[in-house]
């Protein structure tokens, strides 16, 4: 919240919101298919509510962000590859990705280390791991790895860390419920199954929980499940969905925040010795200001008001607030929706999101896509919806956001029933597009028609004695004398994979003062004078 | 009536299977009231004393409509019996006798009654929430009747409206109450509730405002009013505005537990932390079991870095957020499921 009068100079547009012209690209861009998930008139588990994450990924190293799209049953998941023309080519079948079943969660990283970007698919069944073989297919490697789990697990979100900052990536999976067809309650049949008068699906109060899972990379290929030594099995009352990673305490380890629906919000703070401790509530990100527990469904991090901190944001249900925790330092977290601005949505069921600076100010915005878990709502004829638009808000740069869904283009105005949403520059134009899960019908792809006025960066980190992927890695950006702030993460947003790149807004400035990366493995690095508008590639120095 | 454990309790005083009276006894829980009566008519011929005998048999009497022949024996178990069961049985039928007549004022205290001898009792509930719901409907139904143009009509029409989530008809129906007795106490506040519920719009906010505004004028002493207007300001992002609602809000009614914590934000924000922690101290006070006065203390200590005060509070919220006994069990996914013997 502590504002500087000097550093407002430095952006591009001030305070002005510039409106962006998001159009949704997918059908020229060549996303045509549809990615079936549940009933879109009624659903009649909870299963078919919350599918599914995407993923922008560059799996062939070429420079390009390549789309990656998650289904439910009687779909498959695709990968497309990006042509570098704006348009993307299915490659699922010659990739070795075609799947079945009822995939939820997607997050990337190089496990293995090998310079190529892998992928985990987690199911209401199972998890999937696949090896990136040299940027030309994938290759199952879950059962080899020892993620075959012994029963059928709700996994969902998911994301790569180096929590021990070993070097290689280990795997965090959150869990919803214990959940089978055979002994779930049918809509209507007991009192954990309606909405407003309405029969609907079961859950998730009512079902049995599960536990978090937290996997150590043994660096020969294989995980071991260390959920019971590390304390992330400990919490046992919450329903978990999206993962956030980040460094909330700045203490250079990984911290990992929950979102749970209808229970408690979890943050699990990394000891350093190989264990964590769930303190959400007391560090006050498990619940809403009046100490409530929402129904927490994605998360997504950024410092909003340039204090140097990461904060956290959350999407919840209809009739409840989002959520904005702003970090007052060392992981303590103040619920600031309401002093943000952001309490007057209260219609709509958030999930994917993301920080983001469309208009390349250097002040990150927030984008949320929506859509209810209940397509039978429709029938009330009232103002939520089964299928909604997005909200967008703009950031005003002095700790307020302001909501300019109307005036941010067709594409954020569009009605899917939408889920996982995934950001990054996919055509290196230094305008971060949006790609979005839609069930039963094909992904958006939001992309501002608007060029924005303000210069920008893109970072590609490469770890060496670190994780190559760089997960991890925390980079302060200072321009004109002020810094922002940034950290490379695995999952996030919901059940998605964003850019593992990062992208920086910079103003009207024409040079970057100065990079710092605190890198996972400890080493400290500093480049100056960098130029704008492109990507740059950073790989950690060698001691 | 049907209840199978308390007959296996009185079956139980004569476990002889020729014994008229235990035989009476299991015909009238099977059912078979007719020959229940016959049953005991003729073991009271034998032993005209036997209370079990005289009680069942009213009990059978009711349950087939002949609640005047029993009306006296029935009367005479649920005043006088020692034994608690048959009181119930008694004083239930005799409620139900009451009611099918229509005779709720005779009801009323017997259900009473039961409710204090038997407050868990799921039968007694039942018969309790019946003759309430009775009494209800049949003072709605009258009133509609004799009374269709009364603003109390759309009131009561606008409240039903809201417990059926229909937030809409509730709009209107407040709205045509407040135009024919516009001096009404508690209709703008009602409908200002109804607005906030039927619409996410934030114009419903600014809707709701004027109306809440409306009851203050109506009557400026109305806390929870102040304190609603307090919320709109701040979720609009007025929170200059809404600070002076909060204090007044809490002027009015000092042991209002929500302004507390409001004006408790208040001071926190204005960095005085002692005075915050005070206000949400006297909200816990005032009511132990609120989780959101716990969750603010918590945190006002937590920032005040009282770590150990602070852990202290959110052992207590550990405990209050916990789900109650059972609620996450599997007899929940049994609910529709049917019982092995069914």
């Amino acid at each position: 919240m502590k504002r500087f009068a000097f550093l407002l100079a430095l952006t591009a547009a001030g305070n002005a919101p510039e409106f962006p012209d998001f159009r949704n690209v997918a059908a020229q861009a060549g996303l045509v298919d549809s990615f079936p998930n549940g009933g879109s008139e009624s659903k009649q588990y909870i299963v078919e509510t919350t599918g599914s994450g995407v993923a922008f990924i560059d799996y062939n190293n070429d420079g390009l962000l390549d789309i990656f799209v998650l289904s439910g049953p009687g779909g498959t998941n695709r990968l497309y590859r990006n042509d570098g023309n704006g348009h993307f080519t299915d490659v699922t079948e010659e990739t070795g990705l075609k799947s079945d079943g009822w995939s939820q969660g997607v997050c990337a990283g190089d496990f293995d280390n090998d310079g190529f970007t892998d992928l985990l698919v987690t199911s209401w069944g199972g998890l999937a791991l696949y090896r990136n073989v040299g940027g030309r297919r994938f290759e199952n490697v879950t059962i080899k790895a020892g993620l075959k789990q012994d029963r059928a697990r709700y996994n969902t979100g998911c994301a790569f860390l180096d929590y021990d900052n070993d070097g290689r990536l280990d795997i965090f999976v959150a869990n919803y419920v214990k959940f089978d067809f055979a002994t779930t309650p049918k809509p209507g049949e007991n009192p954990y199954c309606w909405y407003r008068d309405l029969a609907v699906n079961c859950g998730p109060r009512g079902l049995p929980f599960d536990h978090n899972i937290l996997y150590h990379n043994n660096g020969d290929g294989t995980f071991t499940d260390v959920s019971d030594a590390s304390g992330i099995s400990k919490p046992s009352q919450s329903y978990c969905l999206g993962v956030l990673t980040g460094d909330f305490n700045e203490d250079g380890r990984t911290d990992i925040f929950v979102a749970c629906d209808q229970t408690p919000s979890l943050l699990y703070i990394n000891r350093g010795d190989g264990t964590f401790s769930e303190e959400g509530v007391l560090r006050g990100t498990a619940f809403d200001d009046n100490g409530k527990a929402m129904s927490g469904m994605g998360a997504t991090s950024a410092d909003y008001d340039g204090d140097g901190k990461p904060d956290i944001f959350r999407t919840n249900f209809s009739d409840e607030r989002e959520t904005l925790y702003h970090n007052r330092g060392g992981a303590n977290f103040d619920d600031a929706t309401i002093s943000a601005g952001l309490a007057r949505n209260t219609r709509w069921v958030g999930w994917g999101c993301g920080f983001f600076d469309f208009d390349n100010d250097g002040w990150k915005d927030l984008l949320l896509v929506n859509g209810h878990v209940f397509p039978e709502v429709d029938r009330l004829k009232i103002d939520i919806h089964y299928k909604d638009r997005a909200i967008l808000y703009h950031n005003n740069g002095n700790g307020t956001f302001a909501d300019i869904s109307d005036r941010a283009g067709p594409g954020i105005l569009e009605r899917h029933a939408s889920r996982g949403a995934a950001f990054g520059d996919y055509d290196n134009d230094g305008s971060v597009e949006i790609l979005v899960n839609n069930q039963n019908e094909p992904p958006s792809l939001l992309k501002n028609a608007h060029r924005p006025a303000g210069n920008w960066v893109i970072l590609k980190l490469e770890g060496v004695k670190s994780n190559r992927s760089a997960i991890g890695a925390r980079v302060h950006l200072t321009v004109g004398g002020r810094t922002q702030i940034d950290e490379v993460r695995s999952g996030g947003s919901y059940l998605s994979q964003s850019d593992l790149r990062l992208h920086f807004g910079l103003g009207t400035a024409t040079k970057i003062d100065q990079v710092e990366i605190l890198w996972p493995s400890g080493i400290r690095q500093i480049v100056r004078n960098l130029n704008v508008g492109r990507v740059i590639t950073l790989r950690e120095p060698i001691e | 009536m049907r209840d199978t454990r308390c007959v296996l309790a009185l079956v139980a005083v004569s476990v002889f299977a020729q014994d008229p009276v235990a035989k009476g006894i299991e015909e009238f829980h099977k059912g078979n009231y007719t020959a229940a009566q016959a049953t005991l008519e003729q073991a009271l011929k034998q032993d005209p004393g036997n209370q079990h005998a005289r009680t069942f048999l009213a009990l059978s009497r009711a349950a087939t409509g002949g609640c005047d022949t029993a009306a006296k024996d029935l009367n005479e178990a649920y005043t006088s019996a020692r034994n608690a069961e048959l009181r119930r049985l008694a004083g239930l039928a005799l409620a139900q006798c009451h009611m099918a007549h229509n005779r709720l004022d005779a009801a009323l205290p017997i259900v009473m009654e039961l409710e204090k001898q038997f407050p868990a009792d799921a039968d007694v509930l039942y018969e309790a929430a019946k003759l309430y719901m009775k009494g209800w409907n049949d003072v709605v139904f009258r009133m509609f009747q004799k009374t269709p143009a009364s603003y109390r009509v759309n009131q009561i029409s606008a409240e039903i409206f809201e417990i059926q989530g229909r937030y809409a008809d509730a709009v209107a129906e407040y709205r045509k109450a407040i135009e024919k007795k516009p001096a009404a106490v508690n209709l703008h506040f009602r409908l200002a509730r109804a607005l906030l519920m039927e619409s996410h719009a934030p114009e419903a906010m600014g809707e709701a405002q004027k109306e809440f505004e409306a009851e203050l004028k109506l009557n400026p002493n109305d806390a929870v009013a102040e304190y609603e207007i307090g919320q709109i300001l701040l979720a609009g992002n007025k929170p200059q505005d809404a600070a002076p609602r909060f204090e007044r809000a809490l002027e009015l009614a000092p042991n209002f537990a929500e302004a507390l914590l409001a004006v408790a934000r208040l001071r926190s924000d204005a960095k005085r932390n002692d005075e915050a922690i005070g206000l949400i101290e006297r909200a816990v006070r005032l009511e132990p079991e609120n989780e959101s006065a716990h969750y603010n203390l918590m945190l006002a200590y937590r920032n005040a870095g009282r770590s150990d005060d602070a852990l202290r509070e959110k052992a207590v919220i550990d405990k209050l957020e916990r789900p109650p006994a059972g609620e996450f069990s599997e007899f929940l996914k049994k609910l529709g499921e049917k019982a092995p013997n069914q």
